[in-house]
């Protein structure tokens, strides 16, 4: 039942979950959770790697990086849709296409 | 003497230089340029002597000649034109009637020109035609003569002209002009004709041409080359010498000056046209266009004879006798007389100058009160024979010759000429008709040159006032003096050894002196042919060619029983001109002096005869009123038309509408292709770049998402997995 | 036999959880469900033996990243926002209508055809291999942090730092003037 290849198809599952979110969803904090979603995926695919082909652990390392990494853009990114917010009163997406307003 | 350029050339260059020289000096200077003149003709003159001399008393030979030759221009591949001078026995005898002829002219001039307030003009043109006629009969090549004889149209054209005030002077000038114009084409024809065939024009290359039988074979539009040429070099001699159908323009030419027509028309311009067939000879043989030249040349001298019949003028008389002689030297080439011919030539120049010179004489005597002018109508004149003894003297001697009338010079080239076509006519029926256009032409000429006689010198003067105011003639260098030389000349002595040049009555001592006959020969293409041609060059080099002196052949070549019927022909032929010669005269003295016929009822007997010598034949009416009024006109209105509705309508005018499309397809090519699609194209093909890349810059970041998820898709996509 | 279940929750919280995200109208539930998804996440690290990296990310991931989205959320109003935008033209609606989702699906697709090839190559050439036993992480993870990846440590400190004043500056109240 725990095989690699299942592990992947979470993992691939998790991605294109991510894209779709990303894409179809106009509103930004959701734009954050899909990125959240597509990081979880990469993550994913590094441990399953790790147990079954190779057992370096670099392959846990990573991971921890990538969620420190995932941590500190959500924080920065929720704080420009605060501010975004704070200019516009909108969190929508199509509202944000000019670089200077 | 020696034969070189310095030696020949100054008789054509001295009245030359004189021409030059007067047309700047006439207006201020013209009794220098009267004397410079004279004196030029003189000395051209005194040349012709020393050279007959040569010809004549020195090497005697019949073949003897001189011809010199240098290179005119040279365009390489067989165009080349050469010139030069040659002259054989007959040249020189008729360089030295020419300038004779000029040089007593000249003096002539001097008196009966003096009153004009243009008298040096008149010796302008007389020494450029006295230089032209000259260089005729130096040149060795058609194409020189040619150039010769259209110069002397030229100042022929002038010298009818002269008295511009008067429109019939101006029309007859241009007459005369285009009259021989017609001739002058069909001669420039044969000659370009000779020379695509031959390759040059030179005398000697055509009888060699001829010689060789080189001619044989080419035709042109279906006739033998020969024919053609023989037949468009004649139609220069039938323009020129006033033969028929082109004799329209003499009588007019009379309009000009009396010395004028003296020497242009009645001794040496026409008379270039016989030296042409003369020289023309073999080509004409050789064509077979004798017989056409006899009939042409009898019914000249016939018709033009029935004309002067009924003319009332002096000079109209003596136009048409000159029309009706012309017609006999004619005559005499076609019978194959050709010595006869050209001795006819140089008595007729002789006599006929000094005719026009004497009627000249008396026409400036009779002054009208009236009209301040000078009469030349015959019923005004009579009994001039009181007043004008020398005149009378001189013109008697030339209407004899005219005439016939035995021991004059007439008489010996005419009943030669008659006598050659009785053999011709005895021999073929052909020649039957000439022969008698001939011997009734003599009946005609001797009737109405002695009725010219009468009427002016004799009887009673018909107008009184005019014969009281008439000055009784002194003799005077410059008028007489000439008359009385030509008149000399006209006595028979000088041409042959006999008074009658049948060897009838013979002078003793002098018979075996035929040097007319033996010196002018018939040329045979045979001994032409082996001439050779000398090129000229500058020093002094004898060069006369010599050949062995033939002595007098009596026989002229031909076998003893064809010598003894020719020769009983010719006493025949001159027995017969006698008896015409004086039945014309008798005639004419019962006419005009015994008064026993009445020309009056002859008149009224034959109406429309008389009608149709009036109006010449009514040859002037074909000429002007249907050939040039109606048909030239009317080709000329057509063509005009054609030329204004059709051509200029669209051809000219229609290039309008040409150009009225072209501007507007370039205006069109300008608006579309340029404005619209290569300008406003390139801003509107920005605009639609502008269009089409500005979707993909759209702002949105979740497009910008799908943008770099696409790319990489794709390139992952095309990655080699193995 | 308990790892095969456990996997089989944690896999089912995952995808379920994920998809759950994709559908929801609402942006609370949304982040409850990727909450959830998360936590399906962490289970999975625990049957592959990453027990460190499971503990972390139920620590961050889930204690943290969420409830600041959640945050987020409460703080700029929900859901409903101005239904047309400056043109005068309708918005679309802040959680997507059909249109996005078709697009959102065709790029999935894509992205799935695309990904399909690596993925069946390796599934083909992946040979089973020994799993080794279970063994505690959280020692070697710890000594490779302070040796083999001293810098990445150091710099993601730095990291988190300038993340923390960012933050701060960049949300801070402005003085209205």
């Amino acid at each position: 039942m725990m095989t690699l290849s299942s592990y992947l198809m979470i993992s691939f599952i998790l991605f294109l979950a991510g894209i779709v979110v990303m894409i179809a969803r106009k509103n930004m904090i959701a734009m954050l959770l899909g990125i959240e979603l597509i990081l979880n995926a990469a993550a994913l695919n590094f441990v399953a790697y790790t147990k079954f082909v190779n057992q370096n652990m670099d392959g846990h390392i990573f991971p921890l990086f990538i969620i420190v990494v995932a941590a500190a853009e959500a924080a920065v990114g929720l704080a420009i849709v605060i501010r975004f917010y704070q200019i516009k009163e909108t969190i929508h997406i199509d509202d944000a296409t000019q670089l200077q307003s | 003497m020696d034969y070189t350029i310095s030696t020949i050339a100054p008789i054509v260059l001295l009245p030359f230089f004189a021409f030059v020289i007067n047309s700047f000096i006439v207006k201020k200077l013209p009794k220098l340029a009267v004397g410079i003149s004279c004196s030029a003709i003189f000395l051209s003159f005194l040349y012709c002597v020393r050279i007959f001399k040569d010809f004549v008393f020195g090497t005697y030979a019949a073949n003897y000649h001189v011809h010199k030759v240098f290179t005119w221009f040279d365009l390489g591949d067989s165009f080349k034109v050469d010139m030069g001078i040659y002259i054989d026995n007959m040249g020189a005898i008729m360089l030295l009637m020419v300038s004779g002829v000029a040089t007593l002219i000249h003096i002539f001039s001097t008196f009966y020109m003096k009153e004009d307030i243009r008298y040096g003009r008149f010796f302008v043109y007389m020494s450029l035609f006295t230089a032209a006629m000259l260089g005729l009969v130096l040149s060795d090549n058609l194409l020189s003569f040619f150039i010769f004889w259209e110069l002397m149209g030229f100042c022929s054209y002038s010298l009818i002209g002269f008295y511009y005030e008067k429109e019939e002077a101006g029309n007859a000038s241009i007459k005369a002009f285009m009259t021989t114009r017609v001739g002058d084409v069909f001669f420039l024809l044969g000659i370009v004709a000779l020379w695509g065939v031959i390759g040059s024009v030179s005398f000697v290359d055509i009888y060699q041409a001829l010689a060789d039988g080189s001619l044989i074979g080419h035709s042109v539009i279906g006739i033998s080359l020969t024919t053609f040429a023989a037949a468009a070099i004649f139609m220069g001699t039938i323009g020129k010498s006033a033969q028929f159908p082109l004799q329209v323009w003499l009588p007019d030419a009379m309009m000009g000056p009396t010395p004028c027509s003296a020497l242009i028309h009645a001794a040496t311009m026409v008379a270039a046209g016989v030296y042409l067939s003369l020289r023309m000879f073999p080509l004409m043989d050789a064509g077979g266009l004798t017989p056409y030249i006899a009939y042409i040349g009898g019914i000249t001298a016939f018709g033009a004879a029935t004309i002067a019949l009924i003319q009332t003028d002096i000079k109209a008389v003596l136009a048409y006798s000159t029309i009706s002689q012309l017609g006999y030297m004619v005559l005499g080439i076609g019978v194959g007389a050709y010595n006869a011919a050209f001795m006819h030539l140089i008595t007729h120049a002789v006599f006929k100058a000094c005719l026009f010179l004497s009627a000249g004489s008396v026409i400036h005597s009779l002054h009208d009160e009236e009209t301040h002018g000078h009469v030349q109508e015959m019923p005004r004149m009579g009994g001039l024979k009181a007043k004008m003894p020398f005149t009378f003297l001189a013109m008697m001697c030339c209407t004899l010759a005219i005439a016939g009338i035995p021991f004059f010079s007439g008489f010996v080239s005419k009943d030669r000429i008659l006598g050659d076509a009785l053999v011709m006519a005895s021999q073929s029926r052909v020649y039957w008709i000439p022969t008698l256009l001939g011997f009734g032409g003599a009946l005609l000429t001797a009737f109405y040159m002695f009725r010219m006689m009468f009427l002016t010198f004799f009887g009673e003067p018909r107008d009184k006032s005019l014969y009281d105011h008439t000055h009784v003639e002194k003799l005077s260098w410059n008028r007489n003096i000439p008359l009385l030389i030509l008149s000399v000349f006209t006595l028979g002595l000088f041409y042959c050894g006999s008074f009658t040049g049948q060897k009838i009555a013979k002078v003793p001592g002098v018979v075996d002196k035929e040097w007319f006959a033996t010196l002018v020969e018939k040329p045979e293409v045979e001994t032409f042919a082996s001439y050779e041609r000398q090129t000229w060059d500058f020093t002094d080099e004898k060069s006369a060619q010599t050949f062995n002196k033939s002595s007098y052949d009596k026989t002229h070549g031909l076998s003893e029983e064809d010598y003894h019927h020719a020769h009983t022909m010719h006493i025949i032929g001159a027995i017969l001109s006698i008896i015409i010669a004086f039945a014309g005269v008798f005639l004419a003295y019962l006419m005009y002096i015994k008064r026993s016929l009445n020309p009056a009822r002859w008149v009224s007997a034959f109406p429309r005869w008389n009608k149709a010598l009036k109006n010449k034949y009514y040859f002037d009416d074909l000429y002007i009123n249907i050939f040039i009024q109606k048909g030239l006109l009317g080709l000329n209105n057509l063509l005009a038309k054609l030329d204004m509705s059709f051509y200029d309508k669209y051809f000219v005018d229609g290039w309008q509408h040409v150009t009225r499309w072209a501007y507007t397809v370039s205006r069109k090519f300008d608006d579309w292709v340029v404005d619209t699609a290569l300008v406003d194209g390139t801003g509107a093909s920005v605009r639609l770049f502008n269009v089409i890349l500005r979707t993909i810059q759209t702002g949105k970041i979740q497009f910008y998402f799908i943008v770099i998820v696409f790319v990489l898709g794709s390139y992952i996509w095309n990655l080699n997995i193995n | 036999m308990f790892t095969n279940i456990l996997f089989l929750m944690s896999a089912v919280l995952t995808v379920g959880g994920a998809f759950a995200v994709i559908l929801t109208k609402n942006i609370m539930h949304a982040c409850v469900y990727l909450l959830s998804s998360l936590l399906g996440v962490a289970g999975l690290y625990v049957t592959l033996g990453a027990d460190f990296v499971a503990a972390t990310q139920l620590v961050v991931y889930v204690g943290g990243i969420v409830i600041l989205m959640v945050f987020a959320v409460l703080l700029t109003g929900g859901s409903d926002a101005q239904k047309e935008n400056k043109f005068g033209l309708s918005k679309i609606p802040l959680m997507g209508n059909n249109k996005t989702y078709t697009i959102a699906w065709i790029t999935a697709f894509v992205v799935f055809m695309t990904l399909i090839k690596i993925i069946s190559n390796i599934i083909k050439y992946y040979k089973e291999t020994e799993v080794s036993a279970y063994t505690a992480t959280v020692e070697k993870i710890g000594m490779l942090l302070v040796t083999d990846h001293v810098l990445a440590f150091e710099i993601s400190s730095v990291l988190l730092l300038g993340a923390l004043v960012g933050a701060a500056v960049i949300a801070r109240p402005r003085k209205r003037e």
